[in-house]
């Protein structure tokens, strides 16, 4: 009988020591900041998991946006402190470290995480205690259909994406348009979305839909996808791609199947800069095309000088600076405006200035919510790879586009 | 004995008395939030144990009935729209939807032992991770919303807490009654030779089921609540690999196949991995991990607990020499502080 | 459609190749230490930068760079052996080995990260994009030499199992620990070897992995590991030869109704292994595959 009574003592003395830490952990931060102090913000990061690339990514941006932010003379006066804690991309812990954040570290504002699926859950947790939640990764559909009122999405929504493109494919004329189309599409809330959209709108133009299939995400490698869609030999391939391996795969698939489609837009991918470049070769990108709201050569002075700040900071090339950069340093930039305007750290109000139709400046461009938070001024463009550069295509008639590469030039090897 | 005995009460008074105050001392919702994830690790640890521990067949696909647990909540809750403690209502069913589930997979799987075992309950996890992102009904990749709790924001997290500690109660009463009950001690004959059990007339095929279908039970309520807490429910999250090695790590960490071992390991591994992620930035906090894992697996081999107790029992052995009695414990009793794991 | 299905299988098959290559060392460790190795797809991954850093950092081709990955990861096996697996004994060894290499692998995925960072980084040689047309179509370079070297390496592994001292001490060793000790063998030396060539055997499926893939983090090993824990099981207790057929089955019957339906194939892949181990518990190829002699 003695081991039980050891196992209750031991069982009770845990209980006892985890209740002594979680004491300490609540009163480690109980003096909030006063006017002096600087201005503390949280944010919740995947800096390992699933998401890391990405969350690393944005905790650049953020830090970017506060090192330029201090070195202006701060917001109100006051210098900015960034507190990142890693959620290692599990939702359980991203609602330990906003809560933690808000009711331990007592920061005066919240920044969001990367990806929707940790925006939505954070959110809330935001909203249970009256946060402003500005973010700039949480653009899918799921995170407007919470109908939450302080979420704000300062980036493009994502449904719309591939818009220009087949715009630019309504305005050819009938005879130079594709004739076939494929959309292979990775089963996510991001790709399947904007693609599928796509390809009903681009049916009523007379491309035949040869292919369409959504497959599932992370599987090790794409042949048999690549080789069906090689198979079908379509003239236009719209990839409904997450990232930089799923189309490098559909490349090499192509390559090995002596394919090569006249148009070929990937959803995400080609918008990873050297990355990208690094994984199919910088000869067999050209011609890729891919939607987003921001390039490292973005004909903005905010941004060039952002661009110049990153490179400044953590080496390398333009090229290299993601999208994610500047989608992380818009939010922090419409955070700041929000805050100078209501002169407030306070949920509510900011929440009201943020709704109230005002247009706000980011890197990305122009800002203006609607009431679900969507940002209605984000204009879509189409990216494409010429010549080892990244430029702006479409939509044609926009400042600093280029003449889009119509057909595709074969792959390189 | 009867000394030990109301020690023993007494010392579970103090537990249960500082799991009912525990959201009282420490308001702080940091503190609570910590506490309500572990808590839902203990239920599932124990319940996990309450399987595997006692019947020796690993599950590495509990996550499968969590996440049945969860999406029955999500979905049951968006279209019969309960919110708030009438959503709670809804734990129950999810258990038993769980439990229905538990039948075939049961069924089929456990015809196979040991690594085969182990490795059918992992493709089990990926084919229901897969019908999640595939079928409608649950949202497919894009998910599904709760409603948000209508509770209010400063002791929001209380009533999850005190449903946590209720069902961990519970459960661990539960594996408590099952451990010293005669169809306990059928789930350790299988575990120590189930040829031999069933030699021996254990029906074992029902035995095993039965513990499987009442560990997925609890485990599918736990998977509902912790999906009504969190407020989303994505394929990847509530079918999530790491789950079911968390629950494992537990139930060794602590001791497997004891009452108090799954309890013990997740309220210890749980606030530390959270605490540990929240200090580190990246990959440190894995390599430490992986560190602590291996010091453990290396030190204490069959678990805190059982280790723990047999250097007491050694420690008492000698003290007894000393009074020249003969060794204080029937060989029974040290396979008992063994946390049983005598299968020769 | 004919032709779709001709696609479909010459890439099920070559895909079964790789993974057959990918699984050899598990399996060899499964079935002469009854050892899961849940580390092996960060094992895999490891042996992916590996090559990486020689092929992409210091030019060296991705064949001639086995010469030094192999040798390299068979080094690392061993260690990892001895560190953490060795001291393991008695009852609870079976799980609590697995439970070792699952913290292994925590570790080397930190390290991975600590010293590549989270940002995809791909291989892409030019073997990668080339391929040679046989029979109307198109088969690529890259799964020609994974197929290939699966091929290879399991052979390799017969002839050291059935045709050496050695193997045959690991044989015996496989067979009945105590007796092999009885008879003057150095098991715990036997068992590290083992081990250590079953991790460098698995620098090659990283190197074909790595190929292939067109990015990989260190998180990838994640995505690897059930898929080759359900090959090896479905093959049956450490029989190499059957993990290779068992591939080619599994990938082929993915590949076959990913025409139709790729959100489910992947289903079919683990439904196709649970109906088998259902009818047949002891996997395709059971343990006579090794055990004869």
């Amino acid at each position: 009988m003695a081991s039980h009574r050891a196992r209750f003592l031991a069982l009770g003395m845990t209980a006892v020591l985890a209740t002594g830490v979680l004491a300490a952990c609540g009163s480690s931060g109980n003096s909030s900041a006063s006017s002096k102090k600087p201005i503390l913000i949280g944010a919740s990061l995947s800096l390992t998991g699933d998401f890391s690339a990405d969350g690393q990514a944005y905790q650049r941006g953020y830090e970017l946006w506060a090192s330029y932010v201090n070195s202006h003379g701060g917001i109100l006066g006051r210098k900015v402190k960034l507190i990142i804690k890693n959620d290692n991309s599990s939702p359980t812990q991203v609602d330990t470290n906003y809560t933690d954040l808000i009711t331990v570290d007592h920061v005066n504002l919240v920044f969001g995480p990367f990806s929707s699926l940790l925006t939505a859950p954070s959110a809330e947790v935001a909203h249970r205690y009256g946060f402003a939640f500005v973010e700039g990764a949480g653009g899918a559909p799921i995170v407007f259909s919470e109908k939450l009122p302080n979420v704000f999405d300062v980036s493009l929504p994502v449904a719309n994406e591939l818009d220009p493109f087949v715009d630019w494919l309504k305005s050819l004329p009938a005879s130079q348009r594709p004739k076939t189309a494929a959309y292979p599409m990775a089963n996510d809330p991001f790709a399947t979305p904007q693609v599928q959209l796509a390809q009903s709108e681009m049916q009523p133009l007379g491309i035949k839909t040869v292919y369409s299939k959504i497959f599932p995400e992370e599987v090790p490698d794409y042949l048999p996808n690549a080789d069906l869609v090689a198979h079908a030999n379509p003239d236009a391939v719209v990839l409904g791609s997450t990232d930089v391996p799923t189309v490098a795969s559909f490349i090499h698939g192509f390559e090995q199947q002596h394919f090569n489609p006249k148009i070929f837009i990937a959803a995400a991918g080609p918008d990873q800069g050297a990355a990208f470049t690094s994984a199919v070769g910088v000869a067999n990108a050209d011609g890729m095309m891919v939607p987003d709201a921001w390039y490292p050569g973005y004909p903005s002075a905010q941004s060039q000088a952002m661009v110049k700040a990153y490179v400044a900071k953590y080496g390398g090339t333009a090229s290299d600076v993601n999208a994610d950069v500047a989608e992380a340093y818009s939010v922090g930039q419409v955070t700041e405006q929000a805050v100078e305007g209501t002169h407030s750290f306070e949920g509510s109000k900011l929440i009201a200035y943020l709704h109230s139709g005002k247009i706000f400046t980011s890197v990305q461009g122009p800002v203006q919510f609607n009431h679900l938070g969507e940002n209605v001024k984000a204009i879509a463009f189409i990216f494409q790879w010429q010549d080892g550069k990244f430029v702006q295509v479409l939509p044609a008639n926009a400042k600093g586009s280029v003449k889009i590469l119509y057909p595709k030039p074969h792959w390189a090897s | 004995m009867t000394a030990q005995r109301t020690l023993r009460a007494a010392g579970l008074v103090v537990l249960l008395a500082v799991v009912a105050v525990f959201p009282l001392v420490f308001t702080n919702p940091t503190a609570t939030l910590f506490a309500i994830d572990t808590l839902i690790f203990v239920i599932v640890a124990s319940a996990w144990n309450m399987f595997s521990g006692f019947s020796g067949y690993l599950s590495l696909g509990h996550a499968v009935f969590y996440g049945t647990g969860a999406y029955f909540m999500a979905v049951a809750a968006n279209d019969w729209h309960m919110n708030g403690s009438a959503a709670f209502e809804l734990l129950p069913l999810a258990g038993l939807v769980a439990a229905l589930i538990a039948v075939p997979v049961g069924l089929i799987a456990l015809r196979v032992r040991r690594h085969t075992f182990v490795v059918i309950t992992i493709a089990f996890f990926f084919i229901a991770q897969l019908a999640a992102s595939n079928l409608s009904v649950t949202g497919g990749s894009s998910g599904l919303i709760l409603p948000s709790p209508p509770f209010a924001s400063a002791t929001f997290n209380n009533p999850f807490y005190y449903l946590a500690a209720v069902l961990a109660v519970l459960t661990v009463a539960l594996a408590w009654l099952v451990r010293r009950s005669r169809y306990g001690l059928q789930l350790r004959a299988i575990r120590d030779d189930e040829d031999r059990a069933a030699g021996l007339g254990v029906r074992t095929m029902p035995v095993k089921l039965s513990a499987l279908v009442l560990s997925a039970f609890i485990t599918g309520m736990a998977g509902a609540l912790w999906v009504y807490f969190i407020g989303t429910a994505y394929p990847m999250f509530v079918f999530d690999p790491l789950f079911d090695l968390a629950v494992v790590l537990m139930a060794f960490f602590g001791g497997l196949g004891t009452i108090a071992g799954p309890v013990l390991g997740a309220l210890v591994l749980e606030p530390a991995q959270q605490w540990l992620t929240l200090q580190t930035t990246g990959y440190e906090s894995e390599i430490l991990f992986g560190a602590l894992f291996l010091v453990i697996i290396l030190f204490l081999p069959r678990g805190v607990l059982p280790t723990a107790a047999e250097y007491l029992t050694k420690g008492r052995a000698v003290l007894a020499r000393r009074r020249e009695r003969p060794p204080g414990q029937s060989p029974s009793e040290l396979a008992e502080s063994r946390g049983g794991s005598s299968r020769s | 459609m004919g032709s779709e299905i001709t696609y479909a299988i010459a890439a099920g098959v070559l895909g079964g190749g790789v993974y057959a290559l990918m699984a050899a060392g598990l399996t060899l460790v499964f079935g002469v230490l009854d050892i899961i190795n849940v580390a092996q797809g960060i094992l895999v991954v490891l042996g992916a930068y590996l090559s990486y850093v020689l092929y992409r950092h210091l030019h060296i081709n991705l064949f001639v760079g086995l010469l030094i990955t192999v040798p390299a990861m068979f080094g690392i096996g061993v260690v990892i052996y001895w560190l953490f697996i060795r001291p393991l004994r008695g009852s609870e060894r079976t799980s609590m080995t697995l439970l070792a290499c699952f913290a292994v692998a925590l570790i080397i995925e930190g390290v991975l990260y600590r010293e590549f960072g989270s940002n995809y980084v791909s291989i892409n040689a030019p073997v990668t994009s080339a391929s040679v047309h046989v029979l109307g179509i198109y088969l690529p370079d890259i799964y020609l030499y994974g197929f290939g070297l699966a091929v290879l390496t399991i052979v390799a592994l017969y002839l050291m199992l059935y045709r050496t001292g050695f193997g045959r001490s690991v044989r015996a060793t496989m067979q009945n620990q105590t007796a092999a000790r009885l008879i003057g063998i150095d098991v715990t030396r036997v068992s590290a070897l083992t081990f250590g060539i079953g991790t460098g055997v698995t620098a090659i499926g990283g190197m074909v992995y790595g190929s292939i893939s067109g990015g990989f983090t260190p998180n990838s090993g994640y995505d690897l590991i059930s898929r080759l824990l359900a090959i090896v099981i479905l093959a049956g207790l450490g029989s190499i030869g059957g993990a290779l057929a068992a591939a080619v089955f599994m990938t082929t019957a993915e590949a076959l109704v990913d025409i139709w339906q790729p959100t489910w194939a992947v289903a079919v892949f683990y439904l196709a292994m649970i109906i088998i181990l259902a009818v047949r518990p002891s996997g395709l190829f059971g343990r006579r595959a090794v055990r004869a002699q």
